[in-house]
């Protein structure tokens, strides 16, 4: 019994595909209203961004051992990021639901009457959503025990990227009905995206790699194995350098390069949960 | 030795912080502790809030095997307590113990990532050791805890509010484990600590340990 007692560096197993998948629901769906403001899109963009984030919090709370209970979370928002991420997704979908509403016949009795209410019901959404994007990324930079996580850069990281997520999903669904210069436009910033993404993963893949054993072990992880061809396949190569090149060369393929980004964006998320490494007790 | 909190308020003003001395010297591995803990504690199989770590140092043939005995630290400063979203964990103001309100968790494992040392569980099941029936004592033990919530050494609070000392540290065989109020100067563990050299786990995470490893 005692020699599985050793220390070794041991890889987090406590948070893996369903929390991969929520986070990359909730922050696609808070990167597409963030793009449908900045655009001034469809208000059906809209009610899809706010599908996407109440899907992710019902995959949230699938993933959680007493969903029941899950109305407690709304407890520790003074203390905790799950708390204030559970505030955020709640107030993006309330607000968000309010400033999308005047756009449907059925649904006009609960837009606000004036154009001043409007703009603040707006701007409340507008926040909620960015920090739907920010607030995975806080909750695991808050665990002192995975260094790899432990960083600044981490939440930016993961709002650049839900916002490169929200252009890919655009990108596919464009040939539903989406104007062609919006979808140039969005393109446009898309490929910014894929580039801003790109510098940030490796400053943030610099970084770790000189902040301590586990985070050195993060990196080897992310490079080689199982886990290092998911990185570089599915992440870096199909979720970035393809669309990359589409946009820039074959923008007739675009749907393509929405639905690579989107395997992308899964994969990161699922990556970077899978690489976290405790750190070893240090024994003398 | 008197843990029961009047015991305790008697000789000293403060609340007590309840700690631990480990005496790595003393640790000969032999796991006892790990099964006091689990017998105390019905804990699942597969769990065990407290266990011995081992490893091989050297070569032959001077190769020797050294032990270091974990389990919740009872933080000062403990990093899984602000994480929680519902308060499920949370220190009690009266004895500084880290504990776990259960019918708060919501079993989102935010805490068990959260703590450096890798002492938080989750039991997702009920099974005991001999398969779904569960023995008349598993039965019984198993009402300590709910499955697919947190669960964790508590220095046997049960025990000290009775006025005895944690199921391991009863048992050692070597008297390895010393446990007291380092709250109270003139405790057995704050002797020790002033007198032995010693470290706190990972205490470069500002978490300030309540267990000191004596060298």
């Amino acid at each position: 019994m005692a020699h599985e007692f050793n220390m070794k560096l041991t890889p987090q197993e406590e948070w893996s595909w369903l929390l991969a998948v929520d986070l990359f629901l909730g922050g696609m769906g808070g990167g597409l209203f963030l793009l449908f403001l900045l655009f001034n899109l469809s208000p059906s963009i809209a009610v899809l961004s706010l599908g996407l984030v109440a899907l992710g919090a019902v995959v949230l709370m699938v993933e959680l051992g007493r969903p029941l209970r899950a109305w407690r979370a709304l407890c520790k928002p003074f203390s905790s990021w799950i708390s204030r991420g559970v505030i955020f997704v709640t107030l993006f979908i309330v607000f968000g639901a309010l400033y999308s509403a005047p756009a449907f016949d059925s649904l006009s009795w609960l837009a606000p009457g004036s154009d001043t209410a409007r703009r603040t019901i707006g701007v409340v959404a507008g926040i909620s959503a960015l920090f739907v994007t920010l607030y995975p990324g806080f909750v695991l930079a808050a665990s002192p025990s995975i260094p790899f996580w432990n960083s600044p850069l981490l939440p930016v990281l993961f709002s650049f990227h839900s916002l490169m997520v929200a252009s890919g999903l655009i990108f596919l669904i464009a040939p539903l009905g989406l104007e062609s210069a919006d979808l140039r436009s969005i393109s446009f910033l898309g490929g910014i995206l894929i580039v801003v993404n790109f510098v940030l993963g490796a400053m943030y893949l610099a970084t770790s790699k000189g902040s301590g054993l586990a985070s050195k072990e993060a990196v080897r992880r992310l490079n080689e194995g199982s886990l290092g061809w998911t990185f570089k396949v599915g992440v870096i190569l199909v979720g970035m350098i393809v669309p990359l090149a589409v946009v820039l060369w074959t923008p007739s393929a675009m749907a393509l390069a929405g639905l690579f980004i989107l395997i992308g964006g899964l994969l990161f998320r699922y990556c970077v949960l899978k690489a976290g490494v405790y750190v070893p007790f240090p024994l003398t | 030795m008197a843990t029961s909190e009047k015991a305790v308020a008697s000789k000293n003003g403060k609340a007590p912080r309840w700690g631990m001395a480990i005496d790595l010297k003393r640790c000969v591995g032999c796991q006892s502790c790990t099964l006091a803990c689990k017998a105390e504690n019905g804990t699942p199989p597969g769990i065990f809030w407290m266990r011995v770590l081992e490893k091989e140092e050297g070569s032959y043939p001077q190769a020797r095997k050294v032990f270091l005995p974990i389990r919740c630290n009872h933080c000062s400063e403990p990093p899984c307590v602000p994480v929680c979203p519902t308060g499920a964990s949370y220190k009690r103001k009266r004895d500084n113990l880290v504990l776990i309100n259960q019918d708060k968790c919501i079993g989102c494992r935010a805490c068990v990532v959260a703590c450096p040392y890798q002492v938080r569980f989750i039991a997702e099941d009920s099974k005991g050791y001999y398969g779904e029936e569960l023995t008349p004592y598993e039965a019984e033990s198993y009402k300590k805890w709910q499955p697919r919530t947190v669960q964790k050494c508590t220095f046997c609070v049960d025990r000290l509010e009775t006025g005895r000392e944690p199921a391991c540290v009863q048992t050692c065989p070597t008297r390895a484990l010393v446990f007291g109020n380092l709250n109270d100067l003139e405790s057995e563990i704050c002797k020790l600590v002033r007198q032995r050299s010693h470290f706190q786990p990972r205490a470069e995470l500002g978490t300030d340990p309540s267990l000191y490893y004596l060298t």
